[in-house]
């Protein structure tokens, strides 16, 4: 069988997740045994249209951007969004309640009609999305969980429930016990809890589970003593638009 | 009784972690908590600790554990392991020590768990009596905070000196090869231990506002309590975390993992939680406990209820860990059992405890996780979806299996799902699975060709009472893939016409191009000693359907039967159930004449890893097949 031929794009984003695929140094060597990499701007000059698997950095943040999604799809067998702009919208819908030109106007001072935007969006606002790669940036570990998925046809296995059952199995002190205020009660979990087995917090950056209790999250932020503002802001980080969707 | 000084008491440890053929673990300070860990210095010890993160159970049930290794050149293998070093757990409360004890009844039922029993068997436990007690902690009113049973040696702190009680031979060979100074206790010292001890009892701060052997009578006079699950669970997050800090909570996953030549990688356990969205959902995205409600009165009847009529024991020790892990504070077992104690009383009804359940524990060997290699000898598609599959051990050997039973099948790589066999024991060889393509193992075998490598395990489950159903007419009612189950007995009762009365089969599904075994319904036809109606649900222009069309039940009142000698054997999808069970009833079949079934989310097969549990019954043990008459009362089951 011949290797699935792999391209990766970006979109609005840092290119944050492409680097860690590049950091994956020997385990992307003997990965390439079983794919060729035929497009990826961060490593390489070549760059091919032909392609089966892409992988999609960056949210859509303009309409002219969607016509390139559009052929992306088109070309691809498989679409995998990489990263939490990819899969969520990530923190560039931050802007997304706020006005644009003014936005434009801070990112771009006088020349920002010169450049058009939208609101923030994920990858599968606009396209079919058949795999995600979460987080911001996401883990070499689960890049490779999920191409190895991809290669063998299986669903990649992403978990439905929150980051405080990697946190419980890592044995880890609550964040709201040591006075932190953390979302990982709503967050989905495939992390392995890495931010708070560090002592900080989760900031949400996988989005949140298929069926948070947001209501409740929100009570406990508030109980631990943030104000609601502080509150609603937790959820703003990440949750954007995820929230503006529900 | 014994004493020892403080400082011999460290000496003692030290010499346990000097002695490199043991592993020693002891409660150390975690970030202003307290958890079990590697010691490397007595000096690290907590002894005084309120109570640990995790139970020390994740040393022998650990968070992450491999069951089954892969090689797609070689098949199915156990891990290797180096064997296991006795571990010496150093500080464990009494309360922890009850729970161990669960797990350890738990892990034996039935199939006994070779992965437990390996790690738990090497380990020497040195309790601690409780010096602070959590806030949350309510050990005292569930009979677990004072123990003289399931340790090695036991400890008590009385200032400059332990005492140490010895609970068992392997406790005492540790003190006299390792500890210098071990004196007999005095007069003085015992009457020490019994006051600290009459002390523990009254330190906690939770009380009940009831006897707690109420709580089995308590819950199943709430099961259906209006309101009240959807008001308690209102703020569950769905998190999991009260369930998965539990010491007696025991429900596992078991995934697949890869290495990055697709070819070799490992079978592994996880813990998981009966809290959690998915835990109940199966390939198909039926979801059997689909809202926090049902999920949150799930553990408290687990741990009340249904441990307590199998094993006899409520499985909560008190230890508090749930209700200081839950944000939203609402795992509280005290807070939730007054709550409901005092709801029941306002209404009036009256709690009495339950009668001694009847505890039968029988162990028959080991669990084997790892599956035989099969070939898959022939495939042959039947519709766009299923496929019939006929597969042989490779040793040789017969499965062995009863009509209605079930067999874990693996795919290299991707895992292992329940499926149902569908050819009849006195079929001999081989044995055959009508599969749908629906999650991703019966995708990937979709995918597979005639010579190809699978893993089986089993058979599982119960199966059809084929004897005592002989000399009496049998009425089948299939409904879509509910057909493959029921084949199996079908065709049994088919090689041996003349020991059954009639045989009636009513089968139906969505439309002409979804009829399963197609030619042999063709054959069925044409039996006079079968009477065979099929139906579907409905039939698109460009295809041919000369038969009933309407849902299954349209079927029913076109036969006749007598409700004396009929016996149903129903299977389907789960909406099916009820439906026809209404009507055969109407048509004045006795509850005990109808036999069904049920599909659930099996994964381990063996009743321990919770996934298929449907209120106090494992469908893979005490199922797939029921008698309605038996489960017409279990409110999960229809």
């Amino acid at each position: 069988m011949a290797k699935p031929k792999v391209a990766f794009f970006d979109f609005a984003g840092c290119e944050g997740d492409q680097l860690q695929v590049a950091n994956l140094e020997e385990e992307l060597l003997t990965l390439l045994g079983q794919v060729e990499v035929v497009a990826f701007r961060e490593v390489m000059k070549e760059q091919s249209d032909n392609y089966d698997i892409a992988f999609i950095e960056g949210s859509c943040t303009r309409l002219q951007d969607e016509e390139r999604l559009k052929q992306i799809r088109k070309k691809a067998k498989l679409v995998v969004a990489i990263g939490s702009c990819a899969t969520i919208g990530g923190i560039n819908s931050l802007r997304n309640d706020k006005d644009l030109d003014d936005v434009r106007k801070t990112v771009y001072g006088e020349d920002a009609r010169l450049f058009d935007s939208y609101a923030a969006r994920p990858i599968d606002a606009v396209i079919p999305v058949d795999a995600y790669v979460h987080g911001c940036p996401i883990t070499k570990d689960e890049f490779l969980s999920v191409v190895k998925s991809l290669l063998l046809g299986k669903k990649p296995d992403i978990p439905t429930y929150p980051v405080c059952v990697e946190c419980k199995k890592n044995e880890n002190v609550c964040a709201f016990e040591r006075g932190q205020y953390c979302v990982g009660p709503v967050t989905r979990a495939g992390c392995n809890s890495c931010c708070v087995n560090e002592g900080t917090i989760c900031w949400g950056c996988r989005g949140l589970v298929d069926n948070p209790n947001e209501n409740s999250e929100k009570e406990v932020l508030i109980k631990y003593g943030l104000t609601v503002d502080d509150a609603i802001n937790k959820f703003k980080l990440y949750f954007g638009w995820q929230e503006r969707k529900r | 009784m014994r004493v020892i000084s403080k400082e011999d008491f460290a000496e003692f440890v030290n010499a346990l972690i000097k002695d490199k053929s043991l592993d020693v673990v002891g409660v150390k300070a975690k970030g202003g908590k307290f958890a079990f860990g590697p010691l490397e210095s007595a000096s690290e010890l907590r002894l005084d600790y309120d109570v640990t993160l995790l139970p020390p159970k994740k040393y022998f049930f650990p968070q992450r554990e491999t069951l089954v290794t892969y090689d797609v050149a070689t098949g199915f293998a156990a891990p290797k392991t180096e064997g296991v070093k006795p571990l010496v757990i150093i500080g464990v409360h009494p309360y922890d020590i009850v729970a161990l004890l669960h797990m350890d009844e738990i892990f034996k039922e039935t199939k006994s768990d070779p992965y437990y029993f390996e790690k738990r068997n090497a380990s020497i436990i040195i309790g601690i009596n409780i010096q602070n007690m959590s806030k949350y902690c309510f050990a005292p009113q569930m009979g677990c905070a004072v123990i003289d049973y399931g340790y090695d040696l036991m400890l008590t702190d009385l200032g400059n000196r332990y005492a140490i009680n010895i609970g068992h031979a392997k406790g005492e060979e540790l003190l006299n090869k390792y500890a210098k100074n071990v004196t007999a206790a005095l007069a003085r010292d015992i009457q020490l231990v019994g006051q600290k001890k009459r002390e523990i009892l009254s330190m906690s701060k939770q009380k009940f506002d009831f006897s707690p052997e109420l709580i089995p009578e308590l819950l199943s006079k709430t099961y259906e309590e209006s309101g009240f699950w959807e008001k308690h669970s209102e703020k569950c997050l769905a998190c999991g975390s009260c369930v998965l800090v539990c010491p007696t909570c025991y429900c596992f996953d078991v995934k697949d993992s890869t290495d990055l030549s697709l070819e070799r990688g490992e079978r592994i356990r996880t813990w998981d939680g009966c809290l959690l969205e998915d835990f109940a959902k199966i390939a198909s995205g039926e979801n059997f406990r689909p809202t926090r409600p049902t999920r949150y009165r799930h553990r408290y009847f687990k741990k009340g209820k249904y441990l307590y009529d199998r094993f006899g024991f409520i499985s909560c020790v008190g230890c508090g860990r749930c209700s200081s892990n839950c944000l939203p504070d609402i795992a509280n077992p005290v807070k939730l059992f007054n709550d409901m104690y005092h709801e029941t009383q306002s209404l009036g009804v009256i709690i009495a405890p339950a009668p001694e359940p009847a505890v039968e524990i029988q162990t028959e060997g080991n669990i084997d996780y790892v599956p035989k290699l099969a070939t898959i000898v022939k495939k042959v598609p039947m519709t766009a979806n299923e496929t019939l599959f006929e597969i042989k051990l490779d040793d040789g050997s017969e499965l062995g299996h009863k009509p209605g039973q079930f067999v874990e099948v693996s795919v290299f790589g991707i895992g292992e799902a329940p499926i149902s066999v569908s050819s009849s024991p006195t079929k001999k060889g081989t044995f055959e699975l009508c599969v749908r393509k629906l999650g991703n193992v019966t995708t990937k075998l979709h995918t597979l060709k005639e010579g190809d490598k699978v893993g089986i395990r089993g058979p599982f489950g119960n199966g059809f009472d084929y004897e005592f159903l002989k000399g009496k007419d049998l009425l089948f009612v299939a409904g879509g893939l509910g057909i493959a189950p029921l084949r199996s007995l079908f065709n049994y009762v088919l090689d041996n016409r003349e020991k059954y009365g009639r045989v009636i089969l009513l089968y139906g599904c969505k439309e002409p191009r979804e009829l399963l075994f197609s030619e042999e319904m063709l054959a069925l036809a044409k039996r006079d000693d079968v009477e065979f109606k099929p139906t579907v649900n409905w039939c698109p222009e460009n295809e041919v359907w000369t038969g009933n069309i309407g849902v299954i039940t349209t079927l029913i009142p076109q036969v006749s039967f007598d409700p004396e000698s009929t016996y149903a054997v129903i299977c389907g999808p789960p909406i099916m159930y009820k439906f026809v069970i209404h009507d055969l009833k109407g048509r004045n079949l006795p509850d005990d004449h109808i036999i069904l079934s049920l599909e659930r989310r099996m994964k381990c097969g063996v009743g321990k890893c919770g996934h298929c549990q449907i209120n106090q019954i494992y469908v893979c043990k005490d199922g797939p097949v029921f008698n309605y008459s038996k489960i017409k009362g279990v409110p999960e089951a229809l």
